[in-house]
């Protein structure tokens, strides 16, 4: 079997007293769509933020490909190949929606103030932009191009936060609620997308509370609660796991 | 040389008294409206042109003076607050640039009311009280130093004991909060720039008659009180009377040991310091930038 | 087309300007080019959000190298200038390793006490800085003859003429460099950092290189203005001046280019010319506070906002007429 691309090996994240992930440990295959689920507060989105580099974890490593990256800052970690979106609709809301899709090749086509300023950037720049506009048209929102980010309706700047990210041509991104927003008919395209996308062996890490979209597209899933691991297995598996519906049924709101 | 740092040290307490009470005034104006004043200096500057008018020129008695300062200085502030800082609640770098034009206003207005020279105040009491020979505290600076402690007490008690001060704390907790529970944000405003305004004003009225008074004399009283209260951790009412005591003793000792210039860069060196290992200040816990 | 034809129509005015003016306004107008120059790299140092109280000392930096230079090395003028610009930027980037562990107001404190600091050390050590009565005498530029015109720096037309190109070459540096990738990430720097960053960009990076730039270009600046006035001193770079700087820009909006630029024409036009002319000349530090406090109470967008105003109600308008014609 092929080693797994990202490990997550005894995390532990805490904010002052309160242990957000408490010696988490999962790995995610090469390729798979991994779900990571759990009630509001489980530690999802903090778990999104460790492996990022946006926080130090107070213990344990993330691995890419063997090698550790937990500890590095959140562009160092983009470079090894790592993208994530944002729980919130984080884009530029002032630029326009091409001008997000073409920060988000700046890893690829990374911008050279001397070449700039001489003007020898051109072929640099087409490149960028086609590679932008293919995004922006994968996620159906060439037409946009031009509009303020901060403009678009609610499921355009989901998908337009993927486009930033997939722009970037990562070899894992984490999702972080994506389909939030969207009605049934854009999720069901947004799922097809997501399929496509790991067709072509794009890793895709996917933290959602949509148990449909959810158990429709993980090869795997991951159910954390309150920052530890609770079970892991296939949607199959997950869903008629004792600890999970317990979890979910028990004192959370949010009822799959 | 046991003299000398004993005479250095009663200099600092006098230092330290007025400098705390500029920097507790603009702590309490960020804390309730979350607003730099930048012309925070510039009240003090009235405060002392206060004592310039009415005890120099007019001929009243110097408390009169002061108590006058202190009244006015604080009802400018009450215009401060209606005036820009109201308005622009929702725009803290905006507040920060109409007080920088209000510095500019105060300036230009004093400068053609009184000229742009120094001004000497006649001394209020030509007393020492000699304690060695070479150890004197002029009673004078004895008094600043009592009022300043007894101001600053009496501030301590107002925020703890009335329902005002516990409005002003829960609003600098939680402007939100302090709203639901039905106290208007407008009114501990007022209530902290009267109080923040004067507590500059008379720092500079009781500090007059002992320095050369003048237009600009408001930057340098600006600069000090950015270090304290940065270093104290802005909102915290205690970190300023801490560091203002502190800063004025490091300050006082340097100038007195190698030049008045070092003293200020060791001061700056020392912000620079605090804001690189720890923004939020020593004493602060507040986030609020 | 039409847009070469405006702008050499306006290089054109700009070329004439100074002859329709007295000695003394051609003189303000050295100034004013000088500033458009300070306000424009501030606007870049602006682009990534942050927002300095530092920068007119960062200008003097360049002042002092270039005074210096030339003064102590007899290093020749234009070289320089140059060399003050770099001294500038190197003394910005090794200021920004402390400034940016700070973010927002507190990095505006921090630049505030660095700048104090920097000042204070030209006020403390007479060698080689001139203590606070500052450097005298400083060379003036050597008066050169480029065929069609004689460059005679006793006169300030000549002198605005130098000026007028070396803002216009740093303007046009600068405005390249916003309309390019690195533009663009400076943007996305200020609007989300965090996203920014998650795409891959160095958010320090950025943040330092913008500063940088941005002192090189203020450095420049002050280089210009020392060789003009010959003395400078402490004090030529104080609080105040950083007031007036801040003013323009606000006044001018930050949204755009032309908004700082905008800003400091209109305000020394005012001031300069209507105040002084009128005879205000005292109140002038009441009236510019006056209308900083207006300026941001009630025109928070600047003056570009109502030349951007004017311009989107003109495209509407053309794009009106255009469609009825097409229709019919
Ligand atoms: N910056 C922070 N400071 C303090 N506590 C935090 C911080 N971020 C998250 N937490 C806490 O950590 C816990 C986990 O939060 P997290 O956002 O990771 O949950 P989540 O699983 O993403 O929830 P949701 O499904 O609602 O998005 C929560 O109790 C939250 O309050
Ligand atoms: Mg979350």
């Amino acid at each position: 079997m092929a080693p797994p691309i990202l490990e997550i090996d005894e995390l532990t994240m805490r904010f002052g007293g309160l242990t957000a992930i408490d010696r988490l440990s999962f790995e995610v295959e090469r390729g798979a769509i991994h779900g990571l689920i759990g009630p509001n507060g489980a530690g999802k989105t903090t778990t999104f933020n460790v492996v990022s580099g946006f926080y130090k974890p107070a213990g344990g490593e993330v691995r890419l490909r063997g090698e550790t990256i937990s500890g590095l800052r959140m562009h160092e970690v983009a470079r090894r190949g790592v993208v994530r979106t944002f729980q919130h609709s984080t884009l530029f809301a002032e630029l326009s929606v091409l001008e997000n899709a073409l920060v988000g090749t700046h890893m690829s086509f990374p911008p050279n103030i001397f070449a700039a300023m001489a003007g020898v950037d051109k072929a640099n720049r087409r490149a960028a932009r086609a590679r932008a506009e293919e995004a922006l048209d994968f996620f159906g929102l060439s037409r946009l191009a031009d509009e303020l980010a901060g403009d678009l309706p609610h499921g355009h700047q989901r998908a337009l936060g993927m486009a930033v990210a997939l722009a970037a041509r990562p070899d894992v991104v984490l999702l972080d609620e994506p389909f939030t927003g969207m009605n049934p008919e854009e999720t069901r395209r947004m799922m097809e997308l997501m399929v496509k996308i790991r067709n072509t062996g794009v890793t895709i890490l996917l933290v959602e509370h949509d148990m449909h979209a959810i158990m429709g597209l993980c090869d795997r899933i991951t159910c954390m609660s309150f920052g530890r691991l609770l079970a892991e297995g296939n949607p199959q598996e997950i869903r008629h796991h004792p600890d999970v519906i317990e979890a979910y049924l028990g004192g959370a709101r949010h009822v799959a | 040389m046991i003299e000398l740092l004993a005479q250095t040290g009663l200099n600092a307490l006098y230092a330290a008294s007025y400098t705390a009470l500029v920097a507790v005034g603009l702590v309490l104006i960020f804390g309730v409206m979350g607003v730099i004043n930048f012309a925070h200096g510039e009240l003090f500057m009235l405060g002392a042109y206060a004592i310039v008018a009415v005890y120099a020129d007019w001929n009243l008695p110097y408390l009169v003076a002061v108590a006058v300062g202190m009244t006015f200085v604080g009802i400018v502030g009450l215009g401060m607050e209606r005036a820009f800082f109201r308005p622009l609640r929702d725009n803290p770098l905006g507040g920060l640039v109409a007080s920088i034009g209000f510095l500019m206003i105060l300036q230009a207005l004093v400068s053609m009311g009184f000229g742009v020279r120094m001004e000497h105040v006649p001394p209020v009491t030509q007393d020492v009280i000699v304690i060695t020979e070479k150890v004197r505290l002029p009673v004078f600076r004895l008094a600043v130093i009592l009022a300043a402690v007894v101001l600053l007490a009496s501030l301590w008690a107002f925020l703890k004991k009335t329902r005002f001060g516990w409005a002003l704390r829960a609003s600098a907790q939680d402007p939100e909060a302090a709203a639901l529970q039905g106290i208007s944000i407008n009114q501990t405003a007022r209530i902290a720039m009267f109080i923040g305004a004067a507590l500059a004003g008379v720092a500079g009225a009781l500090t007059a008659p002992l320095i050369s008074v003048n237009p600009h004399m408001g930057h340098s009283v600006i600069v000090t009180a950015f270090i304290v209260i940065i270093v104290g951790g802005i909102g915290s009412l205690e970190g300023a009377v801490i560091v203002a005591v502190a800063y004025a003793f490091v300050h006082t000792f340097v100038t007195t040991f190698f030049d008045g210039v070092i003293a200020d860069i060791v001061g700056l060196l020392l912000l620079l310091a605090v804001l690189i290992v720890k923004p939020t200040g020593l004493f602060g816990s507040a986030d609020r930038a | 087309m039409t847009k070469l034809a405006a702008l050499l129509g306006f290089g054109a005015i700009l070329l004439a300007l100074p002859h329709a003016l007295s000695f003394s306004q051609q003189e303000i107008l050295v100034f004013l080019t000088i500033n458009v120059l300070v306000v424009a790299s501030y606007r870049l140092l602006t682009l990534t959000g942050e927002w300095s109280l530092g920068h007119v000392v960062i200008m003097g930096v360049g002042a002092y190298a270039s005074a210096l230079l030339s003064k102590r090395l007899g290093i020749y003028v234009p070289a320089a200038m140059l060399l003050g610009a770099g001294t500038a930027a190197m003394v910005a980037l090794a200021l920004s390793f402390p400034l940016f562990r700070m973010k927002g107001f507190y990095f505006l404190i921090g630049s505030f006490a660095a700048g104090e600091i920097i000042r204070l050390l030209w006020k403390r050590f007479r060698e080689p800085f001139g203590g606070p009565k500052g450097i005298k005498k400083i060379d003036p530029m050597p008066d050169f003859d480029i065929g069609v015109y004689v460059f005679d720096f006793f006169e300030p037309i000549s002198y605005y003429y130098f000026a007028l190109a070396v803002v216009g070459v740093s303007l046009w540096v600068m405005w390249r460099i916003e309309r390019s990738p690195v533009g663009l990430t400076f943007h996305a720097v200020h609007w989300q950092d965090r996203l920014a960053e998650a795409s891959g960009v160095n958010v320090r990076a950025y943040r330092t290189l913008a500063f940088v730039l941005a002192s090189g270009f203020a450095g420049l600046s002050g280089a210009l203005l020392a060789h003009y006035i010959g003395t400078i001193n402490p004090n030529s770079f104080d609080v105040e001046q950083m007031v007036f700087v801040l003013t323009w820009t606000i006044v001018g909006g930050t949204a755009t280019f032309y908004g700082p630029i905008l800003g400091c024409v209109v305000l020394t036009v005012l001031n300069e010319i209507v105040l002084r002319e009128a005879g205000f000349e005292q109140m002038r530090p009441l009236i510019y506070g006056l209308i900083m406090i207006l300026s941001v109470l009630f025109m928070p967008k600047g003056l570009e906002s109502l030349v951007r105003g004017a311009l989107s109600r003109r495209n509407a308008n053309r794009k009106m007429t255009g469609e009825t014609e097409a229709t019919e």
